[in-house]
């Protein structure tokens, strides 16, 4: 059996510095969202289970190819990967059709499995996406996954409750943060990533637009920011600002 | 969790600062296999350093390195401020020679250079592993054969110590004793965003210019030490070097990053950085420097380069070890392609390390400078004559109510016999600089 | 005439969605049909806000489903001529968002945190960066899917003249079985409805701090929220009281905030509230500079003192 994973690309968000209002992003350090080192691990685990071979699957800038290294390090055992560098801020439906076609070209997969949300963009749609188009059951929000035989029993949270499901497999799962603690690769483990199969996939970028940016702006943050010496003083200005009547 | 690679690399390089990244480039470019370990999440995010980095040394000895390096302005405008705890006195200089290609020295960022340094390595065949800390040396029969990082145990023909100026390899290896505070200063640096128009505006620059401006007297209080700000393209680096003893001798102590606070609200300072964002803040350790700072640097199986090998000079106002650093790294690699051959990377295989450097700019500068540091712990140098430059220039340009005194008893009242001799005295003392 | 479709599984969210609607209604003329799937109790309270709505009762329905969920959704939608379909920004409203938006040939933007139309364009504003900067998107597809983050918008207001209507649609299930639904464990506290927030972040060193915090919101009549760490790290408390990013976004009348360093994850969560206090050891903590009042200072050595003045 395949596991698949999809992972994206994108800028470290740590590093992102804001100027002018608006996010730099050159020379920030590209690295994968860490919810979906969350769903590799998630991966890595299954895989280890059930003894199959786990695929990342992932779309992005030409940079990819050396991001990559990072999963295949933490565990995947080989990359497909659509390398455009055109294609700049990839629209979720291009994502998750490109993705499909992946997949497609994938035998004997059993489980595909996304982050809840990617690092950046946080919209949760490239799953169930992806979903609709290979037309399989999915499962969003996992905190914990299970595969017997053909079976995959996942458990996921929801805001008010958690709800157990089950479907055969193939399926499609997106998973929280909460379900594991990705490991950390060893120097060893990086060097043999090197030479992990890495496939480039040819298919046509190329995809309407659904959707326009009309602007995108650090949040104008006009905060007072005076400094109070004491509690006494604190409670006496608050108190002043009515925000302490009761 | 052990694991063993069953690779054995040419070298392996312990820090991919600018030592370790000159020494993995050289080595790469004749087909050797070389790893470097750095610790840091990529190159250049740990790395404090002012930011000139003087390019004649080394442009030779990586021809194709520096027309798309990552350089920020050439030092086109120089200057030296004299600062009282009042008053200050600023000498420019600006030459021809500033303004002309090949240029000196350029100002530099080590987050975008050792970043882009590291690429350039890896075209060229270094394999790099960022995240990773080398935790011990792997010795046997008193040979290092190799290095453990997080459980891994990775060997090699030679392992090349480039982990900067605490090297915790080179003690490991017995090639340097354990660092004394006292031999250290310690470096606090900001980088500050200016827009690029305002920025140019503010230093007089003219397209891709930049400014070097060097602070003695009051930015380091009167200690060894001293400021340095350089122009970037779009920020300012500004910051301050004070050394170790000089603040822990007073009580109470001084505190190092509040000196830096300090200095930046000097008026002289303040209208340079207003308006900008501090971006990046970082502090790190400088050491002494000079050749007695300098352990062995070499050994079975082990090479020492850059600021671990002690290849750093502190004259008080900046530090220079960039250039040293990449030359070093570029001599080791050198002496392990020597070593490859005769196929000895025992200490004999390995000296040609110490005739490469002995015959470069860099012992060649170590020599010469043997004296700087005693000239320069002399304390008038930093809080006496910056406070009487400040009262002399006060007097000649104040025109006060009353009359004006004359020229020659004014400075007369300054430069007492005692003060000429002590003059004469630091003057000799330079001379061995 | 084209209609504007709304769904979420949770009531009090569906009418926060009739209310977005009308507010695009308004702007446009565009009508309102609401739906609600295997909900009778829904199906009423919606036509009490006035709402044309149209009920699906079918026990193969299941909402976990989100494949059988989809294409409900895309025969209603197709049946009443809607081209724009609002869903709740909860998990399930998430998940079902993509999969609607990918069958419908739709572009779909979520998390949508406000709304303003102006010549039939429908401007989403969302975050995005991980929350270090805000976008303004709009869907150009001529189909829409428009997941809308809970409370941006208040719930609509009772109305008359609502209508139900019952609808088939064929379910095609997709192979999910539920097998057991759990009530969460942990306190149901709901931050996002207290004026006051008392925060906790890693700068509350110690445990045994937490009694006195607690009082102290008490007493402020709030309630208490953490930071991420506080809760997955340090398990002090459960997830509810997150906030940020991967959490909860609150918009309280005062938050005072002890000991968070202000990560932009953490801050998206708090940046609309009305006043913000920060106690931090650091000057130099980014959450300083979100603060309108900053006290520097060592919170074990303050809270005492806050204790005694209001606990
Ligand atoms: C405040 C200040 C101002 C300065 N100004 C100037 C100047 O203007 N011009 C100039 O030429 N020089 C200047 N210097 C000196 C110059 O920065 C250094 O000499 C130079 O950086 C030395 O380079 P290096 O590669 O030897 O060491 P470093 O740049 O320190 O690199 C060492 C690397 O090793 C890594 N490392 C350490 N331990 C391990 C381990 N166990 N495992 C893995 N990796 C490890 C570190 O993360 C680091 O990346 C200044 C220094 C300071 C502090
Ligand atoms: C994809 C992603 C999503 C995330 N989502 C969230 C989210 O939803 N919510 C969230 O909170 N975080 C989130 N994070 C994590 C976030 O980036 C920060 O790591 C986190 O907010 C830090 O929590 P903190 O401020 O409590 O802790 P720290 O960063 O450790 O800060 C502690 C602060 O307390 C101060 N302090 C320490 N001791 C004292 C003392 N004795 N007295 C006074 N002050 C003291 C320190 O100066 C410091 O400012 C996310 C991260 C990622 C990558
Ligand atoms: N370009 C991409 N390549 C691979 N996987 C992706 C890509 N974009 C999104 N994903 C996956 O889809 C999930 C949800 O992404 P999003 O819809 O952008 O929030 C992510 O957590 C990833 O697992």
């Amino acid at each position: 059996m395949n596991i698949v994973v999809a992972m994206k690309q994108i800028p470290d968000l740590q590093q992102i510095r804001i100027r002018n209002r608006k996010p730099i992003l050159d020379d920030v350090a590209l690295t994968f969202g860490n919810i979906d080192k969350n769903a590799l691990e998630a991966g890595v685990q299954l895989k280890e289970a059930t003894g199959s071979n786990l695929i990342v699957v992932s779309v992005g800038t030409e940079a990819l190819e050396d991001t990559i290294k990072e999963a295949l390090a933490a565990g995947a055992d080989e990359a497909y990967l659509v390398l455009d560098d055109e294609i700049g801020d990839m629209e979720s439906s291009s994502s998750a059709r490109l993705i499909a076609e992946a997949i497609k070209k994938i035998d004997d997969v059993g489980i595909i499995l996304f982050g809840e949300g990617s690092g950046d963009n946080y919209s949760g749609q490239v799953g169930s996406r992806v979903a609709a188009i290979l037309g399989l059951p999915q499962a969003g929000y996992a905190k914990s996954i299970n595969i017997n035989g053909n079976i995959a029993t996942v458990t996921r949270s929801l805001e008010d409750c958690e709800e157990v499901l089950e479907a055969e497999l193939p399926i499609v799962v997106s998973v929280i943060a909460d379900i594991n603690e990705p490991r950390i690769p060893s120097v060893t483990q990086i060097l043999k990533a090197g030479r992990k199969p890495k496939e480039m996939l040819e298919l046509d970028v190329t995809g309407d637009s659904m959707l326009e940016t009309i602007s995108n702006l650090a949040p104008e943050m006009q905060r007072k920011q005076i400094e109070i010496e004491t509690i006494e003083k604190l409670l006496k200005v608050l108190e002043n600002e009515g925000l302490l009547r009761r | 969790m052990e694991s063993q690679s069953n690779e054995k690399f040419d070298a392996i390089i312990v820090g991919g600062g600018l030592a370790g990244l000159a020494a993995a480039y050289t080595m790469a470019s004749t087909g050797l296999e070389v790893l470097v370990l750095e610790r840091g999440d990529y190159c250049g995010s740990k790395n404090v350093t002012g930011g000139r980095l003087y390019l004649n040394p080394i442009r030779e000895l990586f021809p194709d390195l520096w027309k798309k390096a990552p350089l920020e302005r050439y030092i086109a405008h120089e200057e030296v401020c004299i600062m009282g705890k009042e008053r200050s006195l600023t000498i420019r200089y600006d030459g021809s020679e500033l303004n002309q290609e090949p240029y000196q020295s350029y100002s530099i960022l080590r987050g975008k250079f050792d970043k882009w340094l590291a690429k350039q390595a890896e075209r060229k065949g270094a394999i790099l592993v960022t995240k990773s800390r080398v935790d011990d040396l792997i010795i046997e029969n008193g040979k290092v054969m190799g290095v453990m990082a997080g459980g891994d145990e990775l060997r090699a023909n030679v392992v090349i110590a480039c982990d900067g100026v605490l090297s915790f390899v080179a003690q490991r290896a017995g090639l340097r004793k354990p660092a004394q505070p006292k031999n250290f200063a310690v470096g606090f640096k900001e980088i500050i965003e200016l827009d690029r128009g305002v920025l140019e505006n503010r230093f007089n620059l003219e397209g891709d210019e930049g400014a070097a401006r060097l602070f003695m007297g009051d930015a380091s209080a009167g200690k060894f030490g001293g400021g340095f700000l350089y122009t970037n393209k779009e920020s300012i680096s500004l910051g301050i070097v004070v050394g170790i003893d000089a603040l822990t001798e007073e009580t109470p102590e001084i505190k190092a990053p509040e000196l830096l606070d300090k200095f930046k609200q000097r008026p002289e300072i303040l209208k340079l950085i207003k308006g900008g964002e501090t971006v990046e803040y970082s502090a790190h350790v400088i050491p002494e420097g000079g050749l007695k700072a300098m352990g062995k640097l070499y050994g079975d199986g082990i090479l020492v380069a850059g600021d671990a090998a002690g290849f750093s000079m502190n004259i008080g106002v900046t530090v220079r070890g960039m250039e040293y650093a990449m030359a070093s790294g570029y001599y080791a690699a050198q002496a392990v392609i020597e070593a490859k051959k005769q196929n000895d990377f025992t200490q004999t295989g390995l000296a040609t390390y110490e005739t490469l450097l002995k015959n470069s700019f860099v012992m060649q500068d170590f020599n010469s400078f043997k004296e700087s540091l005693e000239v320069l712990e002399y304390p008038r140098l930093f809080q006496h004559y910056p406070e009487l430059a400040g009262n002399i220039m006060k007097d000649l340009y104040e025109v006060p109510a009353g009359p004006k005194a004359k020229l020659f008893p004014t400075i007369k009242k300054y430069m007492s016999m005692r003060e000429m001799w002590s003059m004469v005295q630091l003057g000799r003392r330079m001379m061995k600089i | 005439m084209a209609a504007i479709l709304i769904y979420s599984d949770k009531t009090k969210l569906a009418f926060e969605l009739l209310n977005a609607a009308q507010l695009i209604g308004k702007n446009t003329d565009l009508t309102i049909k609401a739906v609600s799937i295997n909900n009778d109790e829904q199906a009423e309270e919606l036509a009490a806000k006035g709402a044309e709505t149209y009920k699906i009762i079918n026990p193969e329905l299941n909402l976990a489903d989100t494949g059988a969920m989809a294409s409900a959704l895309l025969q209603t939608a197709e049946k009443l001529d809607a081209d724009i379909v609002l869903l709740s920004s909860n998990r399930r409203g998430k998940e079902l968002a993509g999969r609607l938006a990918q069958v419908f040939k739709a572009g779909c933007l979520t998390d949508v945190k406000s709304m303003q139309t102006e010549n039939g364009r429908i401007e989403c504003v969302r975050n995005v960066l991980g929350g270090a900067t805000v976008a303004i998107q709009e869907i150009i597809s001529d189909k829409k899917v428009i997941a809308i983050s809970p409370k941006a918008f208040p719930a609509a207001a009772d109305e008359v003249g609502g209508t139900i209507n019952e609808y088939v649609v064929n379910i095609i299930p997709s192979g999910i079985k539920l097998i057991e639904t759990r009530a969460k464990a942990g306190d149901s506290v709901d931050i996002e409805a207290a004026e006051i927030l008392v925060v906790v972040g890693q700068g509350v060193e110690s445990q045994e701090s937490l009694p006195a915090i607690m009082e102290i919101a008490k007493n402020l009549g709030g309630e208490v929220a953490c930071s991420k760490p506080v809760a997955t790290d340090k398990k002090w408390f459960g997830e509810e009281r997150i906030l940020g990013l991967s959490g909860k976004i609150c918009k309280p009348d005062l938050a005072i905030i002890l000991g968070v360093s202000g990560q932009v994850q953490f801050t998206v969560g708090i940046r609309d509230a009305k006043t913000i206090v920060s106690i931090n050891n650091d000057e130099k903590a980014y959450m300083n500079q979100m603060a309108d009042y900053v006290l520097i200072a060592d919170i074990k050595e303050v809270l005492p003192e806050l204790q005694k003045a209001i606990g």
